[in-house]
Protein backbone atom coordinates (compact mmCIF):
# COMPACT_ATOMS: atom_id res chain seq x y z
CA UNK A 1 0.00 0.00 0.00
CA UNK A 2 2.77 2.39 0.99
CA UNK A 3 4.74 1.39 -2.07
CA UNK A 4 1.77 2.16 -4.21
CA UNK A 5 1.43 5.56 -2.58
CA UNK A 6 5.10 6.28 -3.05
CA UNK A 7 4.83 5.36 -6.70
CA UNK A 8 1.98 7.83 -7.04
CA UNK A 9 4.05 10.54 -5.33
CA UNK A 10 6.82 9.88 -7.82
CA UNK A 11 4.38 10.14 -10.69
CA UNK A 12 2.99 13.35 -9.26
CA UNK A 13 6.50 14.81 -8.99
CA UNK A 14 7.13 13.84 -12.59
CA UNK A 15 3.86 15.49 -13.55
CA UNK A 16 5.07 18.68 -11.85
CA UNK A 17 8.28 18.78 -13.80
CA UNK A 18 6.48 18.09 -17.03
CA UNK A 19 3.88 20.72 -16.17
CA UNK A 20 6.53 23.36 -15.47
CA UNK A 21 8.33 22.56 -18.71
CA UNK A 22 5.21 22.47 -20.84
CA UNK A 23 3.74 25.57 -19.26
CA UNK A 24 6.98 27.52 -19.68
CA UNK A 25 7.86 26.26 -23.12
CA UNK A 26 4.65 25.75 -24.97
CA UNK A 27 1.43 26.78 -23.32
CA UNK A 28 2.54 30.22 -22.16
CA UNK A 29 3.54 30.96 -25.76
CA UNK A 30 0.44 29.68 -27.47
CA UNK A 31 -2.33 32.19 -27.17
CA UNK A 32 -5.75 31.74 -28.67
CA UNK A 33 -8.12 34.69 -28.56
CA UNK A 34 -5.51 36.42 -26.43
CA UNK A 35 -5.51 33.84 -23.63
CA UNK A 36 -3.18 31.01 -22.70
CA UNK A 37 -4.06 27.74 -21.03
CA UNK A 38 -3.21 27.15 -17.36
CA UNK A 39 -1.68 23.69 -17.20
CA UNK A 40 -1.37 23.72 -13.39
CA UNK A 41 -5.10 24.21 -13.04
CA UNK A 42 -5.83 21.59 -15.69
CA UNK A 43 -3.59 19.06 -13.94
CA UNK A 44 -5.23 19.83 -10.62
CA UNK A 45 -8.61 19.13 -12.21
CA UNK A 46 -7.52 15.88 -13.84
CA UNK A 47 -5.78 14.69 -10.68
CA UNK A 48 -8.95 15.43 -8.74
CA UNK A 49 -10.88 13.51 -11.38
CA UNK A 50 -8.56 10.54 -11.41
CA UNK A 51 -7.41 10.33 -7.82
CA UNK A 52 -10.08 11.92 -5.67
CA UNK A 53 -10.44 14.95 -3.42
CA UNK A 54 -7.46 14.40 -1.07
CA UNK A 55 -4.90 13.94 -3.82
CA UNK A 56 -6.57 16.72 -5.81
CA UNK A 57 -6.28 19.16 -2.91
CA UNK A 58 -2.65 18.29 -2.16
CA UNK A 59 -1.68 18.43 -5.81
CA UNK A 60 -3.56 21.72 -6.14
CA UNK A 61 -1.73 23.22 -3.17
CA UNK A 62 1.67 22.38 -4.60
CA UNK A 63 0.66 23.33 -8.13
CA UNK A 64 -0.56 26.67 -6.80
CA UNK A 65 2.74 27.26 -5.04
CA UNK A 66 4.69 26.58 -8.22
CA UNK A 67 2.28 28.73 -10.22
CA UNK A 68 2.69 31.68 -7.86
CA UNK A 69 6.43 31.23 -7.85
CA UNK A 70 6.84 31.05 -11.61
CA UNK A 71 4.54 33.97 -12.30
CA UNK A 72 5.71 36.20 -9.43
CA UNK A 73 2.32 36.33 -7.83
CA UNK A 74 1.35 36.67 -4.19
CA UNK A 75 2.36 33.36 -2.69
CA UNK A 76 -0.64 31.43 -1.49
CA UNK A 77 -3.32 32.84 -3.80
CA UNK A 78 -3.26 30.03 -6.31
CA UNK A 79 -2.53 27.48 -3.62
CA UNK A 80 -5.81 28.40 -1.96
CA UNK A 81 -7.71 28.42 -5.24
CA UNK A 82 -6.26 25.15 -6.52
CA UNK A 83 -6.80 23.39 -3.18
CA UNK A 84 -10.49 24.25 -3.45
CA UNK A 85 -10.58 23.19 -7.11
CA UNK A 86 -8.84 19.86 -6.53
CA UNK A 87 -10.92 19.04 -3.50
CA UNK A 88 -14.31 19.85 -4.99
CA UNK A 89 -13.59 18.18 -8.33
CA UNK A 90 -12.58 15.01 -6.48
CA UNK A 91 -15.68 15.25 -4.33
CA UNK A 92 -17.87 15.67 -7.40
CA UNK A 93 -16.47 12.56 -9.07
CA UNK A 94 -16.84 10.54 -5.90
CA UNK A 95 -20.47 11.53 -5.61
CA UNK A 96 -21.60 11.41 -9.24
CA UNK A 97 -19.77 8.44 -10.67
CA UNK A 98 -17.95 7.71 -13.90
CA UNK A 99 -16.36 10.46 -15.86
CA UNK A 100 -17.13 11.08 -19.51
CA UNK A 101 -15.77 13.66 -21.92
CA UNK A 102 -18.56 16.13 -21.26
CA UNK A 103 -18.04 15.90 -17.50
CA UNK A 104 -14.32 16.61 -17.95
CA UNK A 105 -15.10 19.52 -20.24
CA UNK A 106 -17.68 21.01 -17.90
CA UNK A 107 -15.68 20.43 -14.71
CA UNK A 108 -12.50 21.86 -16.19
CA UNK A 109 -14.36 24.83 -17.65
CA UNK A 110 -16.27 25.61 -14.48
CA UNK A 111 -13.15 25.13 -12.35
CA UNK A 112 -11.13 27.43 -14.58
CA UNK A 113 -13.82 30.07 -14.55
CA UNK A 114 -14.27 29.83 -10.77
CA UNK A 115 -10.51 29.95 -10.20
CA UNK A 116 -10.18 33.05 -12.37
CA UNK A 117 -13.18 34.63 -10.71
CA UNK A 118 -11.67 34.17 -7.25
CA UNK A 119 -8.30 35.38 -8.49
CA UNK A 120 -10.04 38.36 -10.12
CA UNK A 121 -11.76 39.22 -6.85
CA UNK A 122 -8.43 39.03 -5.01
CA UNK A 123 -6.80 41.18 -7.66
CA UNK A 124 -9.67 43.62 -7.53
CA UNK A 125 -9.41 43.83 -3.75
CA UNK A 126 -5.64 44.11 -3.60
CA UNK A 127 -4.32 45.41 -6.86
CA UNK A 128 -5.20 48.00 -9.41
CA UNK A 129 -8.95 48.01 -9.99
CA UNK A 130 -9.09 46.93 -13.56
CA UNK A 131 -12.36 46.64 -15.42
CA UNK A 132 -13.54 43.48 -13.71
CA UNK A 133 -16.57 42.79 -15.86
CA UNK A 134 -14.64 43.45 -19.05
CA UNK A 135 -12.21 40.75 -17.92
CA UNK A 136 -15.06 38.26 -17.68
CA UNK A 137 -15.66 38.50 -21.42
CA UNK A 138 -12.11 38.98 -22.63
CA UNK A 139 -10.19 36.73 -20.26
CA UNK A 140 -12.24 34.48 -18.00
CA UNK A 141 -14.67 32.87 -20.41
CA UNK A 142 -12.19 32.34 -23.29
CA UNK A 143 -9.60 30.85 -20.92
CA UNK A 144 -12.22 28.62 -19.28
CA UNK A 145 -13.16 27.23 -22.70
CA UNK A 146 -9.51 26.86 -23.68
CA UNK A 147 -8.67 25.04 -20.43
CA UNK A 148 -11.72 22.80 -20.79
CA UNK A 149 -10.71 21.81 -24.31
CA UNK A 150 -7.14 21.02 -23.30
CA UNK A 151 -8.19 19.10 -20.19
CA UNK A 152 -9.82 16.33 -22.26
CA UNK A 153 -6.71 15.12 -24.16
CA UNK A 154 -4.51 15.56 -21.09
CA UNK A 155 -6.84 13.44 -18.98
CA UNK A 156 -7.04 10.80 -21.72
CA UNK A 157 -3.24 10.78 -22.04
CA UNK A 158 -2.63 10.45 -18.31
CA UNK A 159 -5.13 7.62 -18.03
CA UNK A 160 -3.54 5.89 -21.00
CA UNK A 161 -0.02 6.09 -19.54
CA UNK A 162 -1.51 4.87 -16.22
CA UNK A 163 -0.56 7.90 -14.19
CA UNK A 164 -4.26 8.25 -13.46
CA UNK A 165 -7.06 5.72 -13.33
CA UNK A 166 -10.50 6.43 -14.69
CA UNK A 167 -13.09 6.20 -11.92
CA UNK A 168 -15.53 3.33 -12.48
CA UNK A 169 -18.95 2.52 -11.02
CA UNK A 170 -17.46 0.24 -8.39
CA UNK A 171 -15.30 3.03 -7.06
CA UNK A 172 -18.28 5.33 -6.93
CA UNK A 173 -20.27 2.80 -4.97
CA UNK A 174 -17.35 2.28 -2.62
CA UNK A 175 -16.91 5.97 -2.13
CA UNK A 176 -20.60 6.84 -1.94
CA UNK A 177 -21.31 8.87 1.13
CA UNK A 178 -17.64 9.18 1.88
CA UNK A 179 -17.27 12.47 -0.09
CA UNK B 1 -5.03 11.10 14.50
CA UNK B 2 -8.46 10.83 12.87
CA UNK B 3 -9.96 7.40 12.88
CA UNK B 4 -11.54 7.22 9.46
CA UNK B 5 -10.50 8.20 5.98
CA UNK B 6 -13.12 10.91 5.55
CA UNK B 7 -12.04 12.75 8.65
CA UNK B 8 -8.42 12.42 7.52
CA UNK B 9 -9.27 13.97 4.19
CA UNK B 10 -11.15 16.79 5.81
CA UNK B 11 -8.28 17.47 8.17
CA UNK B 12 -5.75 17.67 5.35
CA UNK B 13 -8.08 19.87 3.34
CA UNK B 14 -8.46 22.26 6.27
CA UNK B 15 -4.73 22.24 6.90
CA UNK B 16 -4.04 23.06 3.26
CA UNK B 17 -6.56 25.90 3.33
CA UNK B 18 -5.01 27.29 6.49
CA UNK B 19 -1.53 26.93 5.02
CA UNK B 20 -2.60 28.74 1.89
CA UNK B 21 -4.21 31.56 3.84
CA UNK B 22 -1.17 31.81 6.09
CA UNK B 23 1.11 31.98 3.08
CA UNK B 24 -1.11 34.55 1.50
CA UNK B 25 -1.22 36.67 4.63
CA UNK B 26 2.50 36.49 5.23
CA UNK B 27 3.21 37.16 1.59
CA UNK B 28 1.02 40.24 1.54
CA UNK B 29 2.14 41.63 4.88
CA UNK B 30 5.79 40.91 4.57
CA UNK B 31 8.23 43.33 3.01
CA UNK B 32 9.90 42.37 -0.26
CA UNK B 33 13.04 41.36 1.62
CA UNK B 34 11.18 38.94 3.92
CA UNK B 35 11.80 35.18 4.06
CA UNK B 36 8.70 34.20 2.05
CA UNK B 37 9.73 36.45 -0.81
CA UNK B 38 13.26 35.16 -0.51
CA UNK B 39 11.96 31.60 -0.91
CA UNK B 40 9.87 32.68 -3.86
CA UNK B 41 12.87 34.36 -5.46
CA UNK B 42 14.95 31.27 -4.84
CA UNK B 43 12.28 29.20 -6.55
CA UNK B 44 12.28 31.56 -9.49
CA UNK B 45 16.06 31.39 -9.65
CA UNK B 46 15.86 27.62 -9.75
CA UNK B 47 13.29 27.60 -12.48
CA UNK B 48 14.65 30.46 -14.57
CA UNK B 49 17.48 28.43 -16.20
CA UNK B 50 14.88 25.91 -17.22
CA UNK B 51 12.73 28.67 -18.64
CA UNK B 52 15.72 30.26 -20.39
CA UNK B 53 16.70 26.96 -21.92
CA UNK B 54 13.13 26.30 -22.88
CA UNK B 55 12.78 29.70 -24.49
CA UNK B 56 15.97 29.12 -26.48
CA UNK B 57 14.84 25.69 -27.61
CA UNK B 58 11.41 26.94 -28.47
CA UNK B 59 12.64 29.97 -30.41
CA UNK B 60 13.07 28.28 -33.83
CA UNK B 61 9.60 26.77 -33.53
CA UNK B 62 8.24 30.05 -32.32
CA UNK B 63 9.90 31.88 -35.20
CA UNK B 64 8.48 29.33 -37.62
CA UNK B 65 5.05 29.75 -36.15
CA UNK B 66 5.37 33.54 -36.26
CA UNK B 67 6.59 33.31 -39.86
CA UNK B 68 3.64 31.17 -40.88
CA UNK B 69 1.24 33.39 -39.00
CA UNK B 70 2.78 36.51 -40.55
CA UNK B 71 2.68 34.88 -43.96
CA UNK B 72 -0.96 34.05 -43.49
CA UNK B 73 -1.80 37.50 -42.20
CA UNK B 74 0.26 39.07 -45.02
CA UNK B 75 -1.62 36.98 -47.54
CA UNK B 76 -4.92 38.01 -45.99
CA UNK B 77 -3.76 41.62 -45.80
CA UNK B 78 -2.79 41.52 -49.47
CA UNK B 79 -6.24 40.21 -50.33
CA UNK B 80 -7.87 42.90 -48.22
CA UNK B 81 -5.69 45.58 -49.78
CA UNK B 82 -6.45 44.32 -53.27
CA UNK B 83 -10.16 44.50 -52.53
CA UNK B 84 -9.70 47.92 -50.98
CA UNK B 85 -7.67 49.08 -53.98
CA UNK B 86 -10.37 47.89 -56.35
CA UNK B 87 -13.00 49.72 -54.36
CA UNK B 88 -10.89 52.87 -54.19
CA UNK B 89 -10.18 52.71 -57.91
CA UNK B 90 -13.91 52.53 -58.52
CA UNK B 91 -14.43 55.47 -56.22
CA UNK B 92 -11.60 57.38 -57.90
CA UNK B 93 -13.19 56.84 -61.32
CA UNK B 94 -16.53 57.94 -59.92
CA UNK B 95 -14.97 61.01 -58.32
CA UNK B 96 -13.11 61.86 -61.52
CA UNK B 97 -16.36 61.57 -63.46
CA UNK B 98 -18.09 63.76 -60.92
CA UNK B 99 -15.26 66.28 -61.03
CA UNK B 100 -15.48 66.41 -64.80
CA UNK B 101 -19.24 66.77 -64.62
CA UNK B 102 -18.80 69.55 -62.09
CA UNK B 103 -16.33 71.30 -64.38
CA UNK B 104 -18.74 71.01 -67.28
CA UNK B 105 -21.65 72.29 -65.24
CA UNK B 106 -19.48 75.06 -63.83
CA UNK B 107 -18.65 76.02 -67.41
CA UNK B 108 -22.33 76.15 -68.23
CA UNK B 109 -23.10 78.14 -65.10
CA UNK B 110 -20.27 80.51 -65.91
CA UNK B 111 -21.64 80.90 -69.40
CA UNK B 112 -25.10 81.56 -67.97
CA UNK B 113 -23.70 84.25 -65.69
CA UNK B 114 -21.32 85.93 -68.12
CA UNK B 115 -23.17 85.46 -71.37
CA UNK B 116 -25.62 88.00 -72.74
CA UNK B 117 -29.08 86.54 -72.86
CA UNK B 118 -32.50 88.16 -73.12
CA UNK B 119 -34.02 89.20 -69.84
CA UNK B 120 -36.12 86.53 -68.22
CA UNK B 121 -34.41 83.68 -70.06
CA UNK B 122 -34.63 80.38 -68.25
CA UNK B 123 -31.83 77.88 -68.54
CA UNK B 124 -32.60 74.20 -68.58
CA UNK B 125 -29.53 72.02 -68.17
CA UNK B 126 -29.85 68.74 -70.03
CA UNK B 127 -27.63 65.72 -70.43
CA UNK B 128 -26.69 64.53 -73.90
CA UNK B 129 -28.04 61.00 -74.23
CA UNK B 130 -27.42 60.30 -77.90
CA UNK B 131 -25.57 61.67 -80.89
CA UNK B 132 -26.12 61.39 -84.60
CA UNK B 133 -24.55 58.21 -85.85
CA UNK B 134 -23.43 59.58 -89.24
CA UNK B 135 -21.85 62.75 -90.47
CA UNK B 136 -24.74 63.32 -92.85
CA UNK B 137 -26.56 64.78 -89.95
CA UNK B 138 -25.33 66.54 -86.85
CA UNK B 139 -27.67 66.33 -83.93
CA UNK B 140 -27.76 65.32 -80.32
CA UNK B 141 -30.53 64.01 -78.17
CA UNK B 142 -31.00 65.45 -74.71
CA UNK B 143 -32.80 64.08 -71.66
CA UNK B 144 -35.20 66.96 -71.22
CA UNK B 145 -38.46 67.30 -73.09
CA UNK B 146 -41.81 68.99 -73.11
CA UNK B 147 -42.41 67.92 -69.52
CA UNK B 148 -39.49 70.16 -68.59
CA UNK B 149 -40.74 73.12 -70.58
CA UNK B 150 -38.72 72.41 -73.71
CA UNK B 151 -40.36 73.33 -77.02
CA UNK B 152 -39.24 73.23 -80.62
CA UNK B 153 -36.99 75.97 -81.93
CA UNK B 154 -35.34 76.83 -78.68
CA UNK B 155 -31.69 77.76 -78.73
CA UNK B 156 -29.24 75.41 -77.08
CA UNK B 157 -25.85 76.48 -75.75
CA UNK B 158 -23.01 74.49 -74.29
CA UNK B 159 -19.53 74.58 -72.87
CA UNK B 160 -16.54 72.51 -73.78
CA UNK B 161 -15.50 70.42 -70.72
CA UNK B 162 -12.14 72.14 -70.31
CA UNK B 163 -13.48 75.63 -70.89
CA UNK B 164 -11.77 78.29 -68.82
CA UNK B 165 -13.43 81.04 -66.82
CA UNK B 166 -13.52 83.24 -69.91
CA UNK B 167 -16.19 82.79 -72.51
CA UNK B 168 -13.94 80.83 -74.83
CA UNK B 169 -15.12 77.25 -75.17
CA UNK B 170 -18.68 78.31 -74.50
CA UNK B 171 -21.14 79.07 -77.21
CA UNK B 172 -24.03 78.18 -79.40
CA UNK B 173 -24.76 74.50 -79.93
CA UNK B 174 -27.93 74.49 -81.98
CA UNK B 175 -31.69 74.46 -81.60
CA UNK B 176 -34.35 71.97 -80.61
CA UNK B 177 -36.07 70.49 -83.65
CA UNK B 178 -38.30 67.82 -82.20
CA UNK B 179 -39.50 67.30 -78.68
CA UNK B 180 -41.03 64.40 -76.83
CA UNK B 181 -42.17 64.39 -73.21
CA UNK B 182 -38.78 63.54 -71.77
CA UNK B 183 -36.29 64.05 -74.57
CA UNK B 184 -35.57 66.42 -77.39
CA UNK B 185 -33.53 66.36 -80.55
CA UNK B 186 -31.14 69.26 -81.02
CA UNK B 187 -29.91 70.17 -84.47
CA UNK B 188 -26.30 71.28 -84.14
CA UNK B 189 -25.11 74.39 -85.93
CA UNK B 190 -22.66 72.17 -87.79
CA UNK B 191 -25.54 70.29 -89.40
CA UNK B 192 -25.70 70.73 -93.13
CA UNK B 193 -29.25 72.07 -92.82
CA UNK B 194 -28.49 74.60 -90.09
CA UNK B 195 -28.51 78.35 -90.72
CA UNK B 196 -27.86 80.90 -88.01
CA UNK B 197 -28.17 84.63 -88.52
CA UNK B 198 -24.86 85.97 -87.26
CA UNK B 199 -22.67 89.02 -87.13
CA UNK B 200 -19.00 89.70 -86.65
CA UNK B 201 -18.33 91.62 -83.48
CA UNK B 202 -16.81 95.04 -83.93
CA UNK B 203 -17.48 95.31 -87.62
CA UNK B 204 -21.23 94.67 -87.25
CA UNK B 205 -21.00 92.71 -90.47
CA UNK B 206 -23.83 90.26 -90.77
CA UNK B 207 -24.29 86.98 -92.52
CA UNK B 208 -25.53 83.44 -92.16
CA UNK B 209 -23.47 80.77 -90.44
CA UNK B 210 -24.11 77.41 -92.08
CA UNK B 211 -22.98 73.92 -91.25
CA UNK B 212 -21.54 71.33 -93.57
CA UNK B 213 -21.03 67.60 -93.85
CA UNK B 214 -17.42 68.04 -92.79
CA UNK B 215 -18.53 69.80 -89.60
CA UNK B 216 -16.94 73.06 -90.74
CA UNK B 217 -18.88 76.28 -90.10
CA UNK B 218 -19.04 78.85 -92.84
CA UNK B 219 -20.39 82.35 -92.62
CA UNK B 220 -21.97 83.20 -95.96
CA UNK B 221 -23.52 86.31 -97.42
CA UNK B 222 -20.82 88.61 -96.08
CA UNK B 223 -20.33 91.54 -98.41
CA UNK B 224 -16.98 91.29 -100.16
CA UNK B 225 -16.43 95.01 -99.70
CA UNK B 226 -16.41 94.68 -95.97
CA UNK B 227 -13.09 94.03 -94.29
CA UNK B 228 -13.02 90.84 -92.22
CA UNK B 229 -9.94 89.84 -90.26
CA UNK B 230 -9.20 86.43 -88.79
CA UNK B 231 -9.74 85.90 -85.07
CA UNK B 232 -12.76 88.15 -84.92
CA UNK B 233 -15.63 86.81 -82.90
CA UNK B 234 -18.83 85.71 -84.55
CA UNK B 235 -22.02 85.94 -82.53
CA UNK B 236 -25.69 85.46 -83.24
CA UNK B 237 -27.40 88.54 -84.59
CA UNK B 238 -30.77 87.72 -83.10
CA UNK B 239 -32.64 87.70 -86.37
CA UNK B 240 -34.88 84.78 -87.03
CA UNK B 241 -36.60 84.38 -83.70
CA UNK B 242 -34.84 81.23 -82.66
CA UNK B 243 -31.43 82.36 -81.48
CA UNK B 244 -31.24 85.31 -79.11
CA UNK B 245 -28.60 87.89 -80.07
CA UNK B 246 -24.98 88.01 -78.92
CA UNK B 247 -24.51 84.30 -78.25
CA UNK B 248 -20.93 83.45 -79.22
CA UNK B 249 -20.62 81.06 -82.13
CA UNK B 250 -16.91 81.02 -82.88
CA UNK B 251 -14.00 82.97 -84.30
CA UNK B 252 -13.10 83.76 -87.86
CA UNK B 253 -10.43 81.28 -88.88
CA UNK B 254 -10.08 82.03 -92.58
CA UNK B 255 -11.47 84.53 -95.09
CA UNK B 256 -11.81 83.64 -98.73
CA UNK B 257 -13.26 85.40 -101.70
CA UNK B 258 -13.78 84.53 -105.33
CA UNK B 259 -13.83 86.94 -108.22
CA UNK B 260 -17.15 85.71 -109.46
CA UNK B 261 -18.89 85.88 -106.11
CA UNK B 262 -20.39 88.96 -104.55
CA UNK B 263 -19.74 87.63 -101.06
CA UNK B 264 -16.82 86.66 -98.94
CA UNK B 265 -16.64 83.13 -97.64
CA UNK B 266 -15.72 83.29 -93.98
CA UNK B 267 -14.68 80.11 -92.24
CA UNK B 268 -15.65 80.03 -88.59
CA UNK B 269 -14.05 77.91 -85.92
CA UNK B 270 -16.82 77.05 -83.42
CA UNK B 271 -16.24 77.78 -79.76
CA UNK B 272 -17.82 74.55 -78.69
CA UNK B 273 -16.21 71.21 -79.37
CA UNK B 274 -19.25 69.27 -80.47
CA UNK B 275 -17.49 65.90 -80.19
CA UNK B 276 -17.21 66.05 -76.41
CA UNK B 277 -20.48 67.62 -75.43
CA UNK B 278 -22.09 65.93 -72.44
CA UNK B 279 -24.29 68.63 -70.95
CA UNK B 280 -26.00 71.53 -72.65
CA UNK B 281 -28.37 74.32 -71.67
CA UNK B 282 -31.64 74.98 -73.43
CA UNK B 283 -32.59 78.64 -73.42
CA UNK B 284 -36.25 79.14 -72.67
CA UNK B 285 -36.77 82.71 -73.79
CA UNK B 286 -40.01 84.40 -72.79
CA UNK B 287 -42.42 84.85 -75.66
CA UNK B 288 -42.00 88.62 -75.49
CA UNK B 289 -38.35 89.24 -74.93
CA UNK B 290 -36.74 92.62 -74.74
CA UNK B 291 -33.72 92.69 -76.97
CA UNK B 292 -31.93 95.98 -76.64
CA UNK B 293 -30.12 97.72 -79.47
CA UNK B 294 -31.91 95.73 -82.10
CA UNK B 295 -32.09 97.54 -85.39
CA UNK B 296 -34.93 96.96 -87.81
CA UNK B 297 -32.89 98.02 -90.76
CA UNK B 298 -30.21 95.73 -91.98
CA UNK B 299 -27.46 96.50 -94.41
CA UNK B 300 -26.58 92.93 -95.19
CA UNK B 301 -26.41 92.63 -98.94
CA UNK B 302 -28.34 89.73 -100.28
CA UNK B 303 -30.69 89.72 -97.33
CA UNK B 304 -33.39 91.90 -98.78
CA UNK B 305 -34.98 94.02 -96.17
CA UNK B 306 -38.64 94.55 -96.61
CA UNK B 307 -40.52 96.85 -94.36
CA UNK B 308 -44.20 96.65 -94.92
CA UNK B 309 -46.27 99.72 -94.35
CA UNK B 310 -44.28 101.02 -91.42
CA UNK B 311 -45.53 98.35 -89.08
CA UNK B 312 -42.00 97.43 -88.18
CA UNK B 313 -41.95 93.97 -89.71
CA UNK B 314 -38.59 92.98 -91.19
CA UNK B 315 -38.41 89.95 -93.41
CA UNK B 316 -35.27 88.20 -94.52
CA UNK B 317 -36.25 86.47 -97.73
CA UNK B 318 -34.67 83.17 -98.40
CA UNK B 319 -34.28 82.57 -94.71
CA UNK B 320 -37.93 82.75 -93.81
CA UNK B 321 -37.20 84.96 -90.83
CA UNK B 322 -39.46 87.71 -89.68
CA UNK B 323 -38.57 90.35 -87.14
CA UNK B 324 -41.36 92.48 -85.70
CA UNK B 325 -40.36 95.62 -83.84
CA UNK B 326 -42.13 98.17 -81.74
CA UNK B 327 -40.81 101.32 -80.15
CA UNK B 328 -39.56 99.63 -77.04
CA UNK B 329 -39.13 95.98 -77.81
CA UNK B 330 -38.67 93.50 -80.56
CA UNK B 331 -40.60 90.26 -80.78
CA UNK B 332 -39.05 87.48 -82.77
CA UNK B 333 -41.08 84.75 -84.35
CA UNK B 334 -40.14 82.06 -86.83
CA UNK B 335 -41.87 82.10 -90.16
CA UNK B 336 -41.05 78.74 -91.48
CA UNK B 337 -37.60 77.74 -90.42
Amino acid sequence: MLRKELRWVGKAALLFVIAVILQSLILSRVSILGVTADLFLILTVVVGLGRGSLEGAVFGFLAGLVHDTIYFQILGVHSLIFVLVGYFVGMFVTRFGTVNLWAIFVLAGVSSFAAQLVFGVVQFAMGPRAAFFAMVGTQMIPEAVFDALIAIPIYALLVRVRILTAPGPEKVQAGAGAE
Amino acid sequence: MPRNKVAWRRLIFVVLIIASLALLTVSVRQADSGPVHAIQQAGVSMLSPLQTWGARAAKPFQDGYTWIRTLWSAHKQAEDLAAQLQQLQGEAVKLREEAEENARLKGLLDFQEKGTFPEGTQFKVARVIAKSPTRWESWIEIDKGSADGIREDQAVVGATPNATDSLSGKGLVGKTVSVTAHSAKVQLITDVGSSVAAKIQGYRTEGIVEGSVSGQLTMNYVDRDVRVDPKLIVVTSGYGGVYPPSIPIGIVSNVGEEDVSAYKEVEVQGFVDFRVLEEVMVLIVPTTATIPSMSTTTTTPGLNTVTSGGNGVTTLPGLGLTSTTSTTSTTLSPTGR
